[in-house]
């Protein structure tokens, strides 16, 4: 049996040899296949025809499909999945027997919420596309309320921006933003989505983002002057919008805990061939081209694990004093003292992590920016250091991150933990247990080496010879005593 | 009522005789006072200079010499204590030690001193003084061990 799975997994390695570095299964949900031909451009630059190097394999398949599972034997079928919007108008093409929970409007009994959510759990990356045009399906809706990212209640809502539109194609509605290619969400978060163009975003679904759950970051945000509106709305003047300005998160991505990625994009008409290299005209009259193809490679290379991948290589601790006559760890290693099982309280240790960053097609090393901090934690229950590591060498795939600290004084089961979580970084939790045992009885300093217990060891000594001295006098002043108990006898 | 009428009277009355007794009582009574403490003293310095000389008259010389080694140990123990109050406790397992030896030192030369002096000798007299010293001996070298091995 285990031969059998090597020899699947050596196989599998030969067939997964994208550029992704989780694989290069990509299933495409589409509805019509006649719509296919839109993307075009899109598939290419996935499967790196134009190109040679990206190299998904797409799979495309309607939601209608009954043979259509994203597992097979209980594993995943694919690495990753792209959903692009259902044209139907949000009519109940399945309704799903038996399962009472599931909403009757869907993507249909494969790409159920509970099915997507298993997906991302056995480390599947989902992209969702959005679209005003197409209704977003119940299901998508409450599968994205799990994750804290809020759509509006209205399915026909669309966003507009009455000072960032695109005069040449929607002078009217107002309904194709141009934004430029994201900035940093944070000054200390890394940014993968950067460029000087201009993204053209038509008829975009608002996500609005929950404040509580850590995982969820905004890729790409509107513009303060954006809104979010009901062209069906007979009204003429928006009445309390579901989302306004920089609230309105036209790009989010959440990231689970297992480091898979579910990236939300608001605007499927955005990776159409159409938009990819357009020319557009803002509202101050600057003609420009669409940087929309360049910003689909960038979502779509970190939906499915191209860039931001931390990956830990070598990871030691030992005595410092060692290295002192022995330069390197390679000695120390050769001298078997690497990684030890034990240390004692007070020890100086040295800890070195080794960690790259996969980019596109290599691991690079990791940089990480002067505003944050890659930090190591010596924890028992809770950290007794939490200590910055500084980065010590590079080598052409890897930066070595180390620092040398002392040992808390306290006895136990300790480990060396590095929990490194940030936005668009996948999770790094590296830990390695060891005991740390207390001084043994030969390991403290002797008494006379403490200059202030001398007079304490000199008190003892004192009285001891003071003691013989008593003895002494005691066994020479017999014949005295005997000569008063003589005369008592008498 | 009373000290009222006797302010209202005391004007009227001899003014001499009221600050006269007092002069003469206080005169009095101090140069009585001066000499009272004096006589006390005297007697107390007497006092203590017999018990002085009955002790060394009357004591035997074996407790005499209990008596000044338990005298030294009080000395060197007190000093080693003030150190500790002055200096800190630092290598505390020293001053235990230290300390302890002279206060353990102590304790079982004053039950040599119980067990030898003849005074007791009806309460003791199944003990001899060989026994009891063998024992004394025994005991003190068993805490030299444990003090010196405690110090490190």
């Amino acid at each position: 049996m285990r031969w059998f799975v090597s020899l699947l997994l050596i196989t599998l390695l030969g067939l997964v040899q994208g550029l992704s570095s989780t694989g290069s299964r990509l299933l495409v949900v589409i509805e019509e296949s006649s719509e296919k031909a839109q993307y075009s451009t899109f598939w290419d630059d996935l499967e790196g025809k134009s190109n040679n190097c990206r190299g998904y394999k797409l799979t495309f398949e309607s939601p209608k499909n009954d043979k259509l599972s994203l597992f097979q034997h209980g594993e995943r079928a694919f690495d990753h999945i792209l959903l692009l919007p259902p044209k139907s108008k949000g009519t109940s093409f399945y309704t799903i027997t038996g399962d009472v929970d599931l909403p009757s409007s869907g993507l249909g009994p494969a790409l159920t919420p509970k099915l997507l959510l298993q997906f991302i759990n056995q480390n599947g990356n989902i992209l969702l596309t959005l679209s005003s045009d197409s209704p977003t399906p119940t299901s998508i809706s409450s599968l994205l309320l799990e994750l804290d990212i809020h759509l509006p209640p209205d399915r026909d809502s669309l966003v507009v921006d009455h000072f960032n539109y695109d005069t040449a194609s929607a002078s009217e509605k107002h309904d194709v933003l141009l934004l430029p290619q994201g900035s940093r969400i944070r000054s200390d978060v890394r940014n993968y989505f950067g460029g000087d163009g201009t993204i053209a975003f038509p008829r975009a679904v608002a996500q609005e983002l929950g404040n509580s759950s850590p995982l969820l970051a905004p890729i790409l945000r509107a513009k303060s002057t954006a809104y979010s509106y009901n062209p069906k709305d007979e009204a003429e003047v928006v009445e309390d919008p579901f989302a306004v300005g920089e609230q309105i998160s036209l790009v989010s991505s959440m990231q689970a805990r297992n480091s898979a990625r579910f990236t939300v994009f608001g605007s499927a008409e955005a990776l159409e061939n159409k938009w990819f290299d357009r020319k557009v005209k803002s509202v101050d009259g600057r003609d420009s081209k669409t940087a929309n193809r360049e910003f689909a490679k960038q979502i779509t290379a970190w939906t499915f694990m191209e860039v931001g991948v931390l990956k830990v290589g070598r990871v030691e601790h030992h005595l410092s004093s060692i290295t002192g006559d022995a330069p390197g760890n390679d000695s120390v290693a050769q001298l078997g003292y690497l990684n030890p099982t034990i240390y004692r309280v007070k020890n100086d240790v040295t800890f070195n992590i080794e960690i790259s960053e996969y980019s596109y097609d290599q691991l690079t090393p990791l940089k990480v920016d002067a505003s944050d901090a890659l930090q190591l934690e010596f924890t028992m229950l809770s950290p007794y250091h939490r200590l910055d590591l500084v980065s010590i060498s590079q080598t052409p795939n890897s930066t070595v991150f180390s620092r040398t600290f002392k040992l808390p004084d306290q006895h136990g089961i300790f480990s060396f933990r590095v929990n490194h979580k940030r936005p668009f970084l996948t999770n790094v939790d590296v830990k390695r247990e060891v005991t740390v045992r207390h001084f043994a009885h030969d390991e403290w300093p002797r008494s006379w080496e403490i200059s202030a217990g001398w007079v304490w060891i000199a008190g003892v000594w004192i009285t001891i010879a003071g003691w013989v001295a008593f003895v002494g006098i005691w066994l020479w002043s017999e014949p005295a005593y005997e000569q008063s108990k003589g005369k008592k006898m008498q | 009522m009373p000290p009222k009428r006797a302010s209202q009277i005391s004007p009227n009355a001899s003014v001499p005789p009221i600050p006269k007794a007092p002069s003469s009582a206080t005169s009095s009574s101090s140069s009585k006072s001066s000499s009272a403490p004096t006589q006390t003293a005297q007697t107390a310095q007497t006092v203590l200079f017999d018990l002085w000389q009955r002790y060394l008259n009357t004591t035997p010389q074996r407790v005499k010499l209990i008596d000044v080694f338990m005298a030294f140990l009080v000395v060197v123990g007190g000093l080693q204590f003030v150190y500790c109050v002055l200096v800190g406790n630092y290598p505390f397992n020293a001053f235990l030690a230290g300390f302890g030896a002279t206060v353990g030192q102590f304790v079982l030369t004053a039950s040599l001193r119980i067990q030898t002096n003849p005074e007791n000798k009806r309460e003791f007299g199944s003990v001899s003084h060989e026994r009891a010293f063998a024992d004394f001996v025994l005991g003190s070298l068993i805490l030299h061990f444990f003090c010196v091995n405690f110090i490190n």
